[in-house]
């Protein structure tokens, strides 16, 4: 156990760093489509754990993970429209409502889950789908191209979700909106209609984030399940600075770490446990503070609209 | 603006309205008219009552004292989902001022909370553990996980194909520590050329995490594992989609979770300690006794998995047994980390 790491061990931990980034990558991409369009919303983990746990008890129910997404996605549909009713129809404070909403999903997945199920139960979920002759490249094959359905969606929807934040006519209504709603308003612009579908992407993406946690790792559900990632999650929207590939940089960045200190403590290379479990968060926040220069963000963030008056 | 500030604190009405029906505790603390015979008891959980390790175990110990001394004869109510020892505090302080005899703390993050509330009610009885620190009404109870972790390290050890067992932890301390510790004497006593590998995820209800966690064991080689603390079922769950890897599961019987992977457990007997601290207050002993959980007394049990019981060869057997036979008549003490 002299540290030295194999080539075998360096794809393990890049495979299980790709495979631990997805759920950080769809809650984060979501939110930072509602960040965008102004609004923050806190209850990121609360979504994720209803997402969870309704694509885990579709599947169980229906017998197929896809429908157990399908339910999931509704579901984070329905939630993120609670949170726009909320935030932005009856203009609460955001940072509260979002709160709110995080407790109603933890305690509402919890109650649920002792209604309908109760007690640890198994699931069949997504198996890996090895992509044909990628698969087989060595190296990026097993790091890149075997894994679930969700894994190459939440990589997918990088490239994707910056289309449609910079090349579409939605995406520019996005952006005016959460930088200057007045002027969006003036130009024709419903702020309240970008908002209400801002929240409801980013509530559907949650709850996939949620799912994949049920249906695509741990083919079972508990209390808690989410265990505090969806608000790594927000983090990861501040570290990226609201852009799609600094999202996908910061969540490959805390993965990365987090796969590697599991290895190094499996390994029994000599190091504190302790910094061992803190190195993702570490190695993130010291990332942010090299990067630090021109803070960014959108300008009409946490602010509620009203029409007639000035941000 | 008055508007706006009438939103809000609607909106939060709302959601902590709904919120609290989430959070409801399982069994209603309502006071009644107890008759003489009647003893009502009271549990605090850090998790939940069905989470098939630590707190479920206690869970089924109290349905078992109920059982053998009369539904009518016991009361039990249950609080979960307090591992906030603040948020504990104020349940525990609630079933005492209710008049529950005795309340069991299911945590050692209990301790101090219980030392400021055991003063207001000297005549409730007070339970709490993993811990050894106890006060004239506080009983500490700790099961002695170090003796099963041992006898799972034998057998883990003689199981390896790969020479590798693996553990995975929650976090370095209190029990966690006593099971990894007696899982790596085992081992090392079994074959001396096995290696045990422990890594943490530093968290105790991470089912993800340690999911994660076993995987990455797997991949590194580990094919026999076990661990402690209740997200371990996410281990369990993990391994029971891989064929030829096995789990050795402590607190309680976890093989319902994956009966063709769970080779055998150690499992705590709850029920034998409520029973004897019921005596004791009977007695008139409220507490200030530190009860041992161990294999000696039964309150500790080895158990296979019946289903793969034939996986295990005799000689294996034979080993583990004997070994259980030097701790029971004291010929072996498994030993504790020095601090």
């Amino acid at each position: 156990m002299d540290g030295v790491m194999s080539a075998d061990i360096i794809v393990i931990i890049l495979a299980t760093g790709i495979r631990l980034a997805t759920p950080f990558l769809l809650a984060a991409l979501g939110e930072m489509f509602v960040q965008r369009s102004g609004v923050y919303n806190l209850g990121v983990e609360g979504i994720m754990m209803m997402g969870a746990f309704a694509g885990f008890y579709a599947t169980l129910q229906l017998g197929t993970p896809l429908l157990g997404i399908a339910i999931s996605l509704a579901i984070g549909a329905l939630m993120g429209l609670i949170m726009a009713v909320v935030s932005v129809t009856f203009k609460a404070e955001q940072g509260i409502s979002g709160i709110g909403l995080y407790m109603f999903g933890w305690g509402l997945s919890g109650l649920l889950f002792r209604l309908y199920v109760g007690g640890v139960t198994s699931i069949d979920g997504l198996k890996p789908i090895a992509i044909p002759l990628l698969s087989n490249i060595p190296i990026i094959g097993p790091v890149l191209f075997n894994h679930n359905g969700l894994v190459y969606t939440a990589f997918l929807l990088v490239p994707l979700s910056g289309l449609i934040l910079y090349k579409t006519s939605w995406g520019l209504n996005v952006r005016a909106v959460g930088n200057k709603p007045e002027a969006a308003d003036t130009l024709g612009v419903s702020v309240v209609r970008i908002r209400y579908e801002c929240l409801i992407l980013g509530g559907m993406l949650a709850a996939l984030a949620g799912a994949f946690l049920t249906i695509g790792q741990a083919n079972m559900y508990a209390d808690n399940i989410t265990a505090g990632r969806g608000f790594i999650a927000i983090a990861l929207v501040y570290f990226g600075r609201w852009s799609p590939w600094g999202i996908l940089l910061g969540s490959l960045l805390f993965s990365m770490a987090d796969s590697f200190q599991s290895m190094v403590q499996v390994l029994g290379i000599n190091f504190p446990y302790e910094l061992a479990v803190i190195l993702p968060y570490l190695v993130t926040i010291i990332a942010l503070a090299i990067s630090y220069g021109r803070v960014w963000a959108p300008a009409a963030l946490g602010k509620p609209f009203q029409r007639g008056t000035r941000g | 603006m008055k508007k706006n500030v009438l939103s809000v604190i609607l909106a939060v009405l709302t959601l902590l309205a709904f919120t609290g029906c989430g959070t409801k505790p399982t069994a209603e603390p309502a006071p009644q008219k107890t008759d003489v015979e009647k003893i009502r008891i009271a549990l605090v959980l850090p998790a939940t009552v069905d989470d098939m390790a630590w707190g479920q175990s206690m869970v089924d110990g109290l349905k078992e004292v109920q059982k053998s001394m009369g539904e009518d004869k016991v009361e039990v109510a249950i609080s979960e989902k307090l591992g906030n020892a603040v948020d504990a505090g104020s349940a525990i302080r609630q079933y005492a001022t209710q008049g529950y005899e005795i309340i069991f703390a299911h945590g050692s993050q209990y301790q101090s909370v219980l030392n400021d509330i055991a003063k207001d009610f000297p005549e409730t009885t007070f339970a709490y553990g993993t811990g050894f620190a106890t006060q004239p009404n506080i009983f500490a109870y700790d099961p002695q996980a170090q003796e099963g972790g041992y006898l799972l390290g034998i057998l883990a050890a003689h199981m390896t194909k790969s020479g590798v067992v693996g553990i995975i932890g929650p976090v370095e301390s209190g029990d966690a520590v006593k099971y990894n510790y007696g899982v790596q004497q085992g081992v090392a006593k079994g074959k001396a050329d096995v290696q045990t590998r422990i890594a943490y995820t530093g968290s105790f209800n991470d089912i993800v995490g340690a999911g994660n966690l076993a995987k990455t064991q797997m991949s590194a080689g580990a094919d026999i594992l076990t661990g402690s603390s209740q997200q371990a079922v996410g281990a369990v769950r993990a391994i029971g989609e891989t064929e030829g890897n096995y789990w050795l599961s402590t607190d309680m019987d976890q093989s319902s979770i994956a009966p063709n992977h769970v080779l055998a457990s150690q499992v705590y007997h709850w029920e034998k300690v409520v029973t004897k601290i019921i005596e004791l207050r009977k007695q008139g002993t409220l507490g200030g006794q530190h009860l041992t959980l161990t294999l000696a007394d039964g309150t500790i049990e080895f158990k296979y998995n019946e289903k793969l019981a034939d996986k295990v060869p005799a000689e294996v057997k034979a080993a583990v047994e004997a070994a259980k036979q030097e701790i029971i008549s004291g010929k072996l003490k498994v030993e504790l980390p020095k601090k």
